[in-house]
């Protein structure tokens, strides 16, 4: 809050202020009766200039703003630590605007709250306001469309890191996700054999060497991958058979990722959204059609 | 006095209408600068940490502010994009301050932890690749320049003579803890740090 020497700064050079527009206005706007032509002394070419007092139409125009700003600096803060007639405050209106649209969101919400996700995901009306937070909210990883880019996954396809289920959906929305793939510290020559062996799994040609030396190699992501490398939801570790991939399908790209590891993390939106919108934009993607 | 004793006065002139021109400013903007709500940090308001600090100069030297902004309005439909409003105690920190008027972009006053580092890298590199509609370029050539680390310290120790509340400890750590950094490291480490002490839950 302003101290009061501050405030009796801003208050006396605002009403010092009006006082002498008040001034200037009465000073230069007296009448000189309609016939004294009153002049300036100036000529060019024998043309003369007026004195004339303001037109009146102007005059009142000054008038109406110094009238407007004495109700303005009474009715609203301006003076000074003087709060206003009306008790006005940016943040009051801001707060009385957010409650506004809570109570409009509430009551809007209130018409899908006996619906179950699934059943959301197949009303045109809740699918049209999850679009809007989608594109709001996710898109910006995931793509317009939930076409996802490379390290941020495709919500259309078949491939689920942690499953499809409408509440492991909105679990991932509500805390996020963090997935982790360490980096395995392999020599290089065994990298670049892992790197072609992946690419087996998921139906690529390789070579019998690959086969068998990749096999023994692939023993330490199993853990996580699973023996046939099928991935396991509960971690988040992707099935490698699927031919879908999230960091690319290359050799070098997968060398890449063996080599140095990788994290995925998907931020939590539980602060930054109401359980109404992550019900909704659960069901959107699920509306997506990824199975 | 007659107005034509001014309009013969080249210096009187002078000095009225600067006085006249001047009278708003005394008025909204003196005080301003010693109002403690202006002037005083937010509770949980520090000054830029070095890398931070290092990356803040990253974001003025590329223009970033000629399309983003980072001043949360304090309108509902600003708030359900972006976050709270940002007030004046947040950015006492910023000289100068990056509130910015235009958005091509979107504003960035809460951008820290929205999203990842490797979102935020693959993006500066080429925007398209994770939005295909984005109009954005990308800043690649700050991988492969270099945060000079004595320079962080220096500007840390002037910004401290100024009044930011550094240690000395942290000051004399700048260097090293900046040293070999990337630019691209440094505008990371700043955009995730915009907002956070005042990123609390969303207004509904």
């Amino acid at each position: 809050m302003m101290t009061d020497g501050w405030s009796w700064f801003v208050i006396i050079l605002v009403t010092l202020n009006i006082l002498a527009m008040v001034w200037l206005l009465l000073a230069t706007s007296k009448s000189k009766g309609a016939d004294e032509a009153d002049t300036t002394g100036h000529t060019w070419d024998g043309i003369k200039e007026y004195n004339n007092p303001l037109p009146r139409w102007w005059l009142w125009l000054f008038v109406i703003t110094i009238v407007f700003s004495v109700v303005y600096l009474y009715l609203y803060p301006g003076m000074g630590s003087f709060k206003g007639s009306l008790d006005w405050t940016q943040s009051s209106q801001y707060e009385q605007e957010v409650a506004l649209n809570r109570a409009k969101q509430d009551a809007y919400f209130a018409e899908f709250a006996d619906l179950s996700i699934s059943e959301l995901a197949e009303n045109d009306k809740a699918m049209a306001t999850g679009r809007r937070l989608f594109l709001n909210n996710c898109a910006t990883c995931h793509g317009s469309n939930g076409q996802g880019a490379k390290g941020f996954p495709n919500l259309r396809d078949d491939d689920w890191l942690y499953g499809d289920s409408p509440q492991t959906i909105v679990q991932t929305l509500n805390n996020g996700r963090a997935g982790l793939m360490p980096d395995l510290g392999l020599p290089n020559s065994s990298v670049a054999i892992l790197a072609r062996y992946v690419q087996g799994l998921a139906g690529q040609e390789v070579t019998e060497h690959v086969q068998q030396k990749g096999k023994s190699l692939f023993a330490v992501c199993t853990s996580c991958h699973g023996p046939e490398g099928k991935g396991n939801q509960a971690l988040g570790a992707p099935n490698l058979t699927d031919n879908i991939w999230l960091y690319g399908s290359t050799a070098q790209e997968i060398e890449v990722i063996l080599a140095n590891g990788v994290q995925g993390n998907m931020p939590s939106f539980n602060t930054l959204l109401s359980q109404n919108e992550i019900k909704l934009l659960a069901a959107y993607v699920v509306s997506l059609g990824g199975g | 006095m007659k107005h034509e004793t001014i309009e013969k006065n080249t210096g009187l002139m002078g000095v009225l209408i600067a006085l006249v021109i001047s009278v708003a400013g005394f008025a909204e903007i003196v005080p301003l600068m010693f109002q403690a709500q202006t002037t005083q940090p937010m509770e949980g308001i520090e000054p830029f940490p070095a890398l931070q600090l290092a990356g803040r100069d990253v974001y003025v030297k590329e223009g970033c502010y000629n399309c983003h902004s980072q001043m949360v309005r304090p309108f509902v439909s600003e708030s359900l994009r972006y976050g709270p409003p940002v007030e004046a105690g947040e950015t006492v920190y910023g000289r100068p301050f990056q509130w910015g008027s235009k958005r091509t972009g979107p504003d960035l006053a809460r951008v820290g932890g929205r999203y990842t580092d490797e979102w935020h890298l693959a993006h500066l590199i080429n925007p398209r690749d994770l939005v295909p509609e984005s109009n954005m370029p990308g800043y690649p050539w700050l991988l492969d320049k270099y945060v000079d680390g004595e320079l962080v310290e220096r500007k840390m120790r002037t910004l401290k003579w100024l009044g930011h509340p550094y240690s000395d400890a942290q000051i004399d750590e700048a260097a090293s803890v900046t040293e070999g950094a990337s630019e691209m490291e440094a505008l990371i480490a700043y955009l995730q740090y915009l907002g956070l002490a005042n990123n609390g839950r969303r207004q509904q």
